[in-house]
């Protein structure tokens, strides 16, 4: 592997740290949404000890989990791709020796590795004292989702690239960027679990990839799955990630051969 | 009357510092250093109603923040500061209509419209009367030969043409004193020079005040009767041009060509005793450097009788030559 | 008079690009509304599994999100400032801005109006109606006066904020990536307030007062004697003002403190 990429990692790891108000402010945002979806829950809850397959105990669990897995695998790789071809540097990354996406993917990494130690850890462990939270017992458990949460990263990035890619096709594509942010967290499951989705959406869901990136492996980390149907889980992310490589490698191809006709 | 006053000016910034690797990162999330930055260091001028002054300096050297500060865009640290009877940060929008700014690496129209819908929007934002706009419109598009290019989104428009549009919308409001900060970079000498032009008349017909930065000295010596030099934040020249390079200027060249190939040591030896210096390109031209208290004449008349001289050259030192050097000797001194 | 003469020159600006990238237009329009839907969605999935929300029916739970699409479409037309930092600071942009003789956040606001998000406050209009058929209420000649005036009041909160949270870039060097972090929080004023513990209500109603612009004016229409969300709804104009007064006055403090692009 080209050298550079570690660097690119490591650079933007460093970029993150400097950028003090973003995270002292991000934490305090984390911290209110996992309380209200904890309060919001328990009133949906109320006195009902199960909805959808989901204990209260389980939920808060969920939800805790989810959140934090959104701050380690959230980017803004969409927009920052969208920018680059609208101000033409793009064509720049054309002339460099290294793959342009490659590029973008390890600056994504660099961020949520950032977020992942300095945020999701100690995030976790205030939300631990905060909220009834029950984490796994078993250690294969976590080292499953640990693999787990990458896979929801890579799936995750590969979305947020294919969107940005678009900017080559449309003039504007700020309205696509922000439909796909929220159909992310609606779909994800990160909002509301997948399996209180009325039937024929939860079907629908089956077929998409989304549920591979919040809803399935937090129902791993919840114990809602276990064994051999966790392991399936990987499999789930193994495919939806081969099956992701297509469409941007067609739009990446789609997008070299326009600019170089056009001419940047 | 004064068009800009300004006395002992200064403005600091505060940048942090960012201590050096992942250690000193997570130290700085936690725990910043800052450390100030003199940008401009107590400078004092003024410049008369009518004045073309030129404003020049490295890079860094603190001119975009005059210029910044002149406008209105940034509130300096300290010092006094009247521009057109305003203190430009505090009456900010009372001010700013009797003043005109170009920035030649950015643009003040709109990218997707028509560049006649900019000049509206801007009659709109000055207030200038509709006949005034009419008028003043008519007269800067013959003058700067706009046309046809009017109709045009900003975009389509060349470098060239965009600066001549740029010139035409800060002018529109008929403003008594003209800022621009490196209007000619990146032109073509025919726009460069036409735009010259029209400043010289602009400063001739309506009397505008005018105050540039510049990189190309050429631009100083087409318009300015002034030059401020900057360096490091401080005024290391202010006066005119004759001056600057009269006072700075240490010789001029004399370029020889010759009949019939010629030695080095013969030509020094010509001269033995004046103090100039010879160099050679080839054996048939050769380049005689005479100090300026030297008299041409007595040089001349020593060479012109022993060589065979096809053509002579009195080369006077460039403007850019002389701020090169006065550029490096400040850099030296304290 | 004069910002008025100005808005409407901006507005045929806007009109006259918009026209050169149709297709945008509409993609943007469709977009915005698919992006309002979903959020109901959520509303309507849980409403699959309970009956009430901390009391609250889910037509009543529907005309809070109505009514809240109100002033929220009306922010995204005139006071959505995204991208700010990018653009106005760290481009420079803001010395053209500067150099004009017109209130500078004033045309900053001008420059990134966008229209289309009006459709959004059309649509929660037909929201707000419908449930309020639903719900069997009853409607009086003061109900819409008051909903003007508490949609103003609204409107003001999410000016004041998104002004005050903008300005922050005048104060840092680093781009700040708050804006989009918050689009979460704010769903949170739609609900009744009460499910929540005291920290996030005094949160949602104090400091970052989103319940404002949702459930506490949305109450107001509701019939619901037993809380006290009801009366609130009559502060919210007050907040209103005052969270726009603070917001331009942290925005003209930090004007001030702009040290512009480059050198």
């Amino acid at each position: 592997m080209n050298s550079a990429y570690p660097e690119l990692i490591r650079i933007r790891f460093l970029m993150m740290l400097a950028y003090r108000v973003n995270y002292y402010s991000g934490i305090v945002i984390y911290a209110i949404n996992i309380g209200a979806y904890y309060f919001l829950w328990q009133a949906i809850f109320g006195d009902t000890p199960s909805l959808a397959g989901f204990t209260v105990a389980q939920m808060t669990t969920y939800v805790a989990v989810s959140w934090m897995a959104r701050a380690f695998y959230y980017n803004n790789l969409d927009r920052e791709i969208a920018n680059e071809i609208r101000d033409g540097s793009v064509a720049i990354q054309f002339i460099r020796p290294y793959s342009y996406l490659m590029v973008k993917l390890m600056q994504g990494f660099g961020e949520g590795l950032f977020r992942l130690l300095l945020f999701m850890v100690p995030g976790m462990v205030i939300v631990c004292l905060v909220f009834p939270v029950t984490l796994p017992r078993d250690p294969g458990v976590w080292a499953l989702y640990l693999v787990l949460l990458f896979f929801s990263f890579l799936i995750n990035t590969q979305i947020n690239i294919l969107t940005g890619l678009f900017a080559f096709f449309v003039e504007n594509n700020e309205g696509m960027i922000r439909m796909k942010r929220v159909l992310v967290d609606l779909f994800s499951g990160v909002v509301v679990p997948i399996s209180f989705f009325p039937g024929w959406l939860e079907q629908v869901m089956q077929w998409l990839p989304f549920q591979a990136i919040t809803y399935l492996p937090s129902s791993v980390f919840t114990g809602r799955t276990e064994g051999a149907e966790a392991w399936g889980v990987l499999l789930v992310q193994l495919i939806w990630f081969g099956v992701l490589l297509v469409p941007i490698m067609g739009v990446w191809r789609m997008a070299r051969r326009r600019l170089f006709v056009q001419g940047g | 009357m004064l068009a800009i006053d300004v006395e002992l000016l200064q403005k600091r910034f505060v940048v942090q510092k960012n201590r050096e690797g992942l250690a000193g990162a997570f130290k700085d999330l936690f725990k910043r250093e800052y450390r100030e930055v003199k940008a401009v260091k107590d400078i004092t001028f003024q410049i008369p109603q009518g004045e073309i002054c030129g404003y020049i300096g490295e890079n860094g050297a603190g001119k975009s923040t005059t210029i910044k500060m002149l406008t209105g865009i940034l509130v300096p640290t300290s010092g006094r500061l009247v521009v057109n009877g305003y203190v430009p940060f505090k009456e900010r929008e009372a001010f700013v209509k009797g003043i005109g700014v170009v920035f030649g690496q950015r643009s003040q129209l709109w990218w997707d419209i028509g560049v006649v819908e900019s000049f509206n929007l801007l009659r709109k934002v000055y207030r200038v009367p509709p006949q005034d706009f009419k008028r003043r419109l008519d007269e800067l598009v013959e003058r700067l030969q706009l046309g046809e290019l009017l109709s045009r989104p900003v975009r389509k428009l060349s470098l060239g043409q965009r600066m001549r549009c740029e010139l035409v919308a800060s002018l529109l409001h008929n403003p008594s004193i003209l800022f621009l900060d490196e209007p000619t970079i990146g032109l073509d000498i025919v726009v460069k020079t036409e735009i010259r032009e029209f400043l010289k008349q602009l400063n001739r017909d309506h009397g505008t005040t005018i105050l540039l930065t510049t990189h190309d000295l050429q631009d100083i010596e087409a318009l300015c009767s002034r030059v401020i030099m900057l360096d490091d934040g401080t005024i290391i020249y202010d006066g005119s041009l004759e001056l600057l390079k009269a006072n700075w200027s240490k010789g001029r060249e004399i370029h020889f060509h010759f009949g019939a190939p010629t030695a080095l040591a013969a030509l020094e030896q010509l001269t033995s005793g004046l103090g100039v210096q010879w160099r050679l390109d080839h054996e048939l031209s050769a380049v005689m450097w005479l100090p300026s208290e030297i008299n041409v004449s007595g040089a001349l008349a020593r060479v012109v009788g022993a060589a065979d001289i096809r053509d002579i050259k009195i080369v006077e030192t460039n403007t850019d030559e002389i701020v090169r050097e006065i550029y490096k000797t400040e850099k030296v001194a304290p | 008079m004069f910002y008025g003469s100005l808005f409407w020159e901006y507005l045929k600006n806007y009109a006259k690009t918009r026209l050169t990238y149709r297709a945008d237009f509409w993609i943007e329009v469709l977009s915005d509304l698919l992006f309002q839907g979903l959020n109901l969605i959520f509303i309507l999935v849980v409403f699959a599994h309970t009956d009430s929300l901390g009391g609250w029916s889910q037509a009543e739970v529907v005309f809070v999100y109505g009514y809240f699409m109100i002033p929220y479409g009306i922010h995204g037309c005139f006071f959505d400032l995204w991208g700010f930092s990018e653009r106005y600071i760290v481009k420079g942009e803001m010395d053209r801005i500067l150099t004009r003789p017109a209130h500078n956040l004033f045309q900053v606001l001008l420059e990134n109006m966008n229209p289309p998000s009006l459709i959004g406050s059309a649509a929660g209009l037909v929201i707000m109606a419908v449930s309020w058929l639903q719900l069997d209420l009853a409607v009086q000649a003061l109900d819409l006066l008051m909903l003007a005036v508490l949609t103003l009041g609204s409107t003001l909160v999410y000016f004041g904020l998104y002004t005050a949270l903008t300005a922050i870039a005048f104060y840092t060097d680093a781009p700040t990536g708050i804006l989009p972090l918050l689009y979460n929080i704010q769903n949170y004023g739609r609900y009744p307030v009460g499910i929540y513990n005291r920290t996030i209500r005094f949160l949602l109603t104090w400091i970052i007062p989103f319940a404002f612009v949702g459930v506490y004016p949305a109450s107001y229409f509701l019939d619901r004697p037993e809380e006290g969300a009801a009366s609130l709804a009559l502060l919210t104009p007050l907040i209103g003002l005052a969270f726009a007064a603070a917001g331009l006055l942290i925005w003209n403090h930090g004007v001030k403190r702009y040290r512009g692009a480059g050198s």
